[in-house]
């Protein structure tokens, strides 16, 4: 099956790039280094209330930033996390620990896993339909499966945001992520002016994920174990914008293979 | 990529259901207790847990056998997920649909909210001072938000993509949806959706932390409602195109962009996703027999759902909470309750709300107190969460 989606904005976040220009400057041959206590920001939190959240929440919130002019107010939103706020967790499972278990009640009310998209749902006033997806290293694939079901079957816009951050020790050590990275993408159905590519989508049985050491970007990057490395071959390809396609990896053995081509406005 | 998608929602049937609660395990147990209006919340013996509250336990879950050759997956969220799947011989029509359209046409899209913290907790609590978690403790098979759909797709032989929805509350009424939404693009033909939670520290003393856990047996829409009693279980629907069953009519999403953990008191984002479920199903208000309402039983849900349900049906409509007899089964919730929903529509019953004497004031709507015989063609099942996550599901008999 085959579908088409046009993608209208990207965003990108990691330590020492902040937005998909830096990124594609990056695939094109500029230096990355990362940055050391690199912390995300978020032009519209109020400072107070950013301290409250976590940083995998501000890191989702920071990308899709970078893309909400590009997304219709009434616009579904996919978030899609493998560990969606595993800082947060860490910090109940320590007080459950104790002797005298005291649980903080903002904690524990964003520690579930739509803890970012929920967050983002009140930042930008967003009362359309809203999800947030897991499927462990194939969460980018997952999430842009649902943003295409979402954008074709109920004919609207789709802001997709992926990202993952480090969790703390104890936890790091059973699931190490080296950066905290997220991207995410304006999407619609049809294309609107600010379209810049065309993506066709098809759901493939067996199927390899496109391998990342093909792609030229810091090797720091490729090896981070974020699951969220796994949209940069789509990423890669998309500043080529040369017609060819990438595999992003399925649960169950499958893949998505992403055709991209530039959109052309002849106006 | 606009138009009508391949495969119509009417040509999606509920070909299966299973549920296990603290009711007990399959249609009958849910049925008969629907019926009696027979709760099956107990007083709270988790262990760990020092909290006054009840509590809706899956009785016996610990002791049942489970598949030798995925115990690395074993954890109490995988028990209640298998003993789903054996419950009314669930798991052999998995394999038939398996059969009928090949294990790559068969997916999976499951709702939970704390998958197996359960064990996570356990292995926090083992530590010695801040050290390491122990050596045999695996993230990915236990805590991981996909850990109960990756046993699933592991010990069911699926080969069709399937993925995990964490919205909390709504989780698995959102994975029903999905799972139609994968037959509707001609990706999968058959998809078991539904949802999974089990009991853990985390929910209760995080419901407790909110001051939302009753100390009693949780009485919704009563005028003297305290909160949650937190429980736990697992309901499945298998999902096939072209069969005959039951039907997702229709559903609806919102955001209430207001909160993270409280509706607005007029309940607008709920109005607006039952509003579209009516939409989407292409039926009027009046055509609904009855409405399973989220009912929570905390103070502000419940007045906000009744607002939102008086503003789009009126309040004669027959109502209830499935809350008072299997508890807040969290994630689990959307899928369990939508499957005793059509539980009681099979057996031509209009279930009750268990723990509701003396109605509040300020909920106008008709919570129906008790079972009573009637047969409803379609039902509304409403499930909110965490994140302001609004879904309304309409259900056909067929």
């Amino acid at each position: 099956m085959t579908g088409r989606l046009y993608a209208n904005a990207i965003g990108f976040a990691a330590p020492g790039i902040e937005s998909a220009a830096t990124l594609f400057a990056h695939f094109d041959g500029a230096d990355w280094s990362g940055a050391e206590d690199w912390t995300p920001i978020s032009q519209r939190l109020p400072r107070r209330q950013a301290l409250r959240l976590s940083e995998s929440t501000q890191l989702a919130i920071m990308v899709a930033e970078q893309i909400a002019g590009a997304v219709p107010q009434d616009a579904a939103w996919v978030f899609a996390s493998s560990v969606g706020e595993g800082q947060t967790l860490a910090e109940i499972l320590t007080a459950l620990s104790q002797p005298e278990i005291m649980v903080q009640p903002l904690r524990f009310q964003n520690s579930v896993h739509n803890a970012a998209q929920g967050q983002w749902s009140i930042v930008a006033q967003a009362t359309g339909p809203a999800t947030s997806i897991a499927a462990y290293d194939h969460s980018v694939g997952a999430g842009l499966l649902k943003a295409m079901m979402q954008a074709a079957i109920e004919n609207v816009a789709v802001g997709l945001v992926v990202f993952d951050a480090p969790m703390p020790p104890p936890l790091h050590e059973k699931r190490r992520f080296d950066l905290p990275m997220a991207a995410a993408m304006a999407l619609s159905p049809e294309p609107r002016p600010e379209s810049r590519w065309a993506l066709d989508i098809e759901v493939i049985a067996r199927a390899a994920p496109s391998d990342l050491g093909r792609i030229n970007a810091a090797p720091g990057l490729l090896d981070c174990g974020n699951p969220v490395r796994y949209i940069l071959p789509l990423l890669e390809r998309m500043r080529r914008s040369d017609g060819q396609a990438v595999v992003l990896g399925l649960p169950g053995g499958g893949g998505l293979k992403v055709t991209i081509n530039e959109v052309s406005h002849a106006d | 990529m606009t138009g009508t998608p391949p495969i119509a929602l009417d040509r999606i049937a509920i070909t299966r259901l299973s549920a296990v609660t603290c009711l007990g395990r399959g249609q009958n147990a849910h049925t008969d207790a629907m019926t009696a209006g027979r709760s099956g919340l107990t007083r709270c013996d988790f262990p760990n847990v020092d909290i006054a509250c009840y509590i809706g336990r899956v009785d016996g879950v610990e002791g049942d056998a489970f598949p030798a050759e995925h115990l690395a997956f074993e954890n109490r969220a995988t028990r209640l997920a298998v003993a789903a799947l054996r419950a009314d011989g669930f798991e052999r029509y998995v394999a038939v649909a398996i059969g009928r359209w090949g294990a790559g046409r068969v997916g999976i899209v499951l709702g939970t909210a704390t998958s197996g913290v359960e064990r996570l907790e356990q292995a926090f609590r083992a530590r010695v001072e801040a050290g390491p978690l122990a050596a045999e403790y695996s993230f990915r098979h236990h805590s991981d938000h996909h850990a109960v759909a990756s046993f699933m797709i592991d010990y069911l032989g699926l080969g069709g993509p399937g993925y995990t929805i964490s919205t909390a509350c709504s989780s698995s009424a959102k994975s029903i949806v999905d799972g139609a939404q994968l037959i509707q693009m001609g990706i999968c033909d058959a998809v078991l959706a539904g949802g999974v939670d089990s009991l853990c520290m985390t929910s209760l003393y995080g419901f407790d932390t909110l001051e939302l856990v009753s100390q009693g047996p949780c009485r919704p829409c009563d005028a003297a409602r305290d909160g949650v009693s937190i429980g736990e279980g697992a309901g499945f629907v298998l999902l096939e195109r072209d069969r005959d069953g039951a039907r997702l009519a229709g559903y609806g999403e919102t955001s209430d962009a207001i909160s993270m953990s409280t509706p607005p008191a007029d309940g607008a984002g709920a109005a607006t996703a039952m509003r579209r479920a009516l939409r989407s199903a292409g039926i009027s208000a009046d055509e609904i027999g009855f409405i399973k309402l989220h009912g929570t039983a905390t103070r502000s849900n419940d007045a906000a759902e009744s607002t939102a349900v008086a503003q789009v049906f009126g309040t004669s409509v027959p109502t209830a909470s499935l809350k008072g007899l299997v508890g807040h089964t969290l994630g689990a919730a959307g899928a369990v309750e939508a499957v005793m929903g059509l539980f009681a529509m099979e057996a031509g019953i209009v279930p009750g709300t268990v723990g509701l004497e003396t109605r509040d004031r300020e909920i106008t709507i008709q919570v129906r107190k008790h079972a009573e015989p009637g047969a409803c063609r379609h039902m509304v099942s409403n499930a909110f969460g965490f994140g302001g996550s609004n879904n309304t599901l309409i259900l056909s008999q067929a």
